[in-house]
């Protein structure tokens, strides 16, 4: 069996090990969609106006919770610094992990959006721009999350510093997918805005596994 | 199973850590058949000199190589298993060895009855005791093709049997011409190794 094949069945055999990770930012992504009409008054005009975007935060912030301990558990247990030895560029199977992520953890969460959707009642064609933003941003997001969850190995508390270091690196993904969304309310065209969101994706796919590796060789080099 | 003749020339190195020098100028060369006991006091750096030989650490000053070559080259003929415990405790005894070695099912249960796991391949990790945990991250020693052994604390936990075990192990390793690296505070009775004392330099 190839590395690449062992290293996917490997983190299949995790998630289905595991199953709270998976679950845990779902049940918070449809916490936050229940208790928003609760909190505001009960207005459909209102929601529908603001649910696409309550929900697009909510994604996010969920997305976040589950990748900060990305490579935590395997740093712990001395299973990361063995990839070293692996035979393959760290980048590459950093690349494969975050992959992974991307297919165990946040799709099951885009999937469930739609639900979120009409709990909120989103008009369908922003609904639908709700999901293409959230396939074609995520993987940007993702990437950006795992260089968080890389560089804070080491610290002890690592979790919401990790998010703030890249906070500045979520804003103009948010405020792309908030131009998508008000786009999409006013029926105009949103495809350019769509290609820079892919553009970000792309590049944060292409670039950060890289940074990742270097984050984690400096991790593994200050442990023992 | 004869491995291809390898050698580790280390020249000068030198490594600090936090503002205190661990050690200095160190220079060896390992030859194949070589076992190499690194000794020392608790703190003395030998898990530094282990995990740097290993290219886990940067060299600070000095050089390694392999067969002449630079140590970054060379890492796929390293197995190192530190004293982190190495298997993942969600997976069962046989996919976490089948993630880090490659080998096929059968292979691996055959490795495993060498440690005296046989019958727990499917159990998890974190239903074993720490000793059987152990064992499960040593038996990769049954499965891999790499010349170059680096053991940090391999004893750690184990039972009189499975101490000869590895010993055995380590001997059969020796005469086919791989060269071992451990460290350990209990010197092993049935062992041929050679000893390098590493002191508080200060």
């Amino acid at each position: 069996m190839s590395l690449e094949r062992r290293m996917l069945t490997r983190e299949l055999k995790l998630n289905v090990a595991r199953p709270g990770e998976i679950f845990k930012p779902m049940w918070f992504l449809i916490l936050v969609v229940s208790m928003l009409p609760l909190a505001l008054a009960p207005d459909s005009d209102l929601l529908s106006e603001i649910g696409s975007a309550m929900i697009w935060v909510a994604t996010l912030l969920a997305l976040l919770l589950n990748t900060e301990h990305l490579f935590q558990s395997d740093f712990s247990d001395g299973v990361l610094e063995q990839w070293l030895f692996l035979n393959r560029p760290l980048a590459w199977l950093v690349g494969l992990k975050l992959i992974a992520h991307w297919l165990f953890h946040v799709l099951p969460l885009i999937l469930i959006t739609p639900i979120a959707g009409i709990m909120l009642s989103v008009p369908t064609d922003v609904l639908w721009a709700l999901l293409v933003t959230l396939v074609i941003a995520t993987p940007a997001l993702t990437c950006f999350s795992g260089l968080g969850a890389a560089l804070t190995l080491g610290s002890s508390r690592s979790g919401i510093l990790g998010v703030l270091v890249m906070m500045p690196l979520f804003v103009p993904i948010v405020i792309l997918a908030a131009g998508v969304l008000i786009r999409a309310m006013d029926g105009s065209d949103t495809l350019p805005l769509l290609a820079l969101l892919g553009a970000f994706s792309v590049v944060a796919a292409t670039v950060v596994p890289i940074a990742v590796s270097a984050a984690i060789r400096l991790n593994i080099g200050g442990s023992n | 199973m004869i491995f291809e003749p390898i050698d580790i020339e280390i020249s000068k190195l030198s490594c600090e850590r936090d503002d205190r020098l661990l050690f200095k100028n160190l220079s060896m060369t390992l030859n194949p058949g070589q076992i190499l006991r690194v000794a020392g006091p608790n703190g003395a750096g030998k898990t530094t000199l282990l995990r740097t030989i290993a290219g886990l650490f940067d060299i600070q000053t000095g050089t390694i190589r392999m067969n002449q070559l630079p140590l970054k080259e060379c890492l796929e003929q390293i197995l190192y298993i530190g004293h982190k415990p190495q298997v993942t405790k969600d997976l069962t005894v046989l996919d976490n060895l089948k993630f880090l070695t490659g080998s096929d099912d059968d292979h691996l249960k055959r490795a495993l009855s060498d440690v005296g796991l046989k019958g727990y391949h499917d159990s998890l990790v974190k239903e074993l005791s720490q000793g059987q945990g152990r064992r499960c991250a040593l038996a990769r020693l049954w499965c891999v093709k790499a010349p170059i052994w680096i053991l940090d604390e391999p004893y750690t936990a184990l039972d009189v049997e499975m101490v000869k075990t590895l010993d055995t192990r380590i001997t059969w390793h020796s005469a086919a011409g791989g060269i071992c690296l451990f460290t350990t505070h209990q010197p092993p009775q049935s062992l041929k190794y050679t000893t390098l004392e590493l002191d508080h330099v200060t």
